[in-house]
């Protein structure tokens, strides 16, 4: 018998977003205009439902060919070089995906829309 | 300063947009409001969003206190996807970051040099990491002769390039267009964040 395990895109791009929050210099993800109009729709339908959506903002997910990608938009702090955010987030998110999700993160790309001095 | 405000490229703002959203529509928009791309791109967003969110306004729902500041944050990140730069890295997949994010950067470094205030900066971008950049400023008349003052300049704009970006600059280019006195010069310093 073989036993098929599907994983939903939403819930991959959750850990994602989650994994690249935490990591240092993150000051906060960016969802764009598209992603805060599919984080209404997706919260009013859930509501429906009574559940609590976890945040997912700023986060894309893409399969294609079997081969997953991650996108990931966010501001980035001040207080550190740009490339180092952006390497750290593609590392922990690539990390964190599999660690919790079991699937294997074929490319994670990071946009950062812009830098804000450090709040946190 | 610009990296916390809702300043478009061609140094409108997001709100300004907002407001004469339904003027321009109908009819008298002034000539910038016709020619400027990074305008009219911000107003596409704006329309889209309206239309989208039309079916949640006639939901009775309180909307939350951060709305305003989220969604002007999420139209000026539409305008900005437009230029992006890459940044090197190991890793599979890419790693980018606007063009505005670069010059604020930039431009705060220019700032830090007395007698010196940055006004625009251009990035020239071939997408293949090669960047250029056009840093336009204006001077003290204390500095009005000095080269000093601008290789200094030079080299924090370089070094913040690659210390706050992870950026090589392939060229700099410094133009002084414009010249200040002292006593309106007390307000140079900005204070900065």
């Amino acid at each position: 018998m073989s036993v098929e395990y599907v994983i939903a895109d939403p819930v991959i791009a959750g850990v994602a977003a989650r994994a690249a929050i935490a990591a240092p210099g993150v000051v906060r993800l960016e969802p764009g205009l598209r992603g805060l109009v599919t984080a209404w729709t997706r919260a009013a339908r859930q509501r429906w439902k009574g559940l609590d959506p976890a945040p997912a903002d700023g986060v894309r997910v893409r399969t294609v060919d079997g081969r997953l990608s991650v996108q990931v938009d966010l501001i980035a702090s001040g207080a550190d070089q740009a490339a180092t955010v952006g390497r750290s987030v593609q590392r922990a998110v690539s990390r964190y995906v599999t660690s919790q999700t079991g699937l294997v993160v074929d490319e994670v790309s990071v946009s950062i829309m812009d830098i804000e001095a450090a709040t946190r | 300063m610009a990296m916390t405000d809702y300043e478009l490229p061609c140094e409108r703002d997001v709100e300004q947009v907002w407001e004469r959203l339904d003027a321009v529509g109908a009819g008298p928009a002034d000539e910038h409001e016709l020619i400027c791309p990074h305008c009219r791109a911000a107003r596409e967003s704006l329309l889209a969003l309206r239309e989208a969110t039309s079916e949640l306004v006639l939901e009775d729902e309180v909307p939350s206190p951060d709305l305003f500041g989220k969604i002007m944050s999420a139209v000026r990140a539409e305008v900005r996807r437009g230029s992006m730069v890459r940044l090197p890295t190991p890793e599979p997949g890419f790693v980018e970051i606007s063009e505005q994010a670069v010059a604020a950067v930039l431009r705060y470094a220019a700032d830090t040099v007395e007698g010196i205030r940055a006004r625009r900066c251009r990035i020239r971008n071939d997408g293949a990491g090669v960047v250029e950049v056009e840093l336009t400023l204006a001077v003290s008349f204390r500095n009005a002769t000095g080269g000093e003052a601008l290789s200094l300049v030079r080299e924090r704009v370089t070094a913040a390039a690659a210390a706050r970006v992870g950026l090589t600059l392939a060229k700099l280019d410094l133009l002084v267009d414009d010249i200040f006195g002292d006593t309106a010069g007390d307000t140079a310093g900005e204070p900065g964040e």
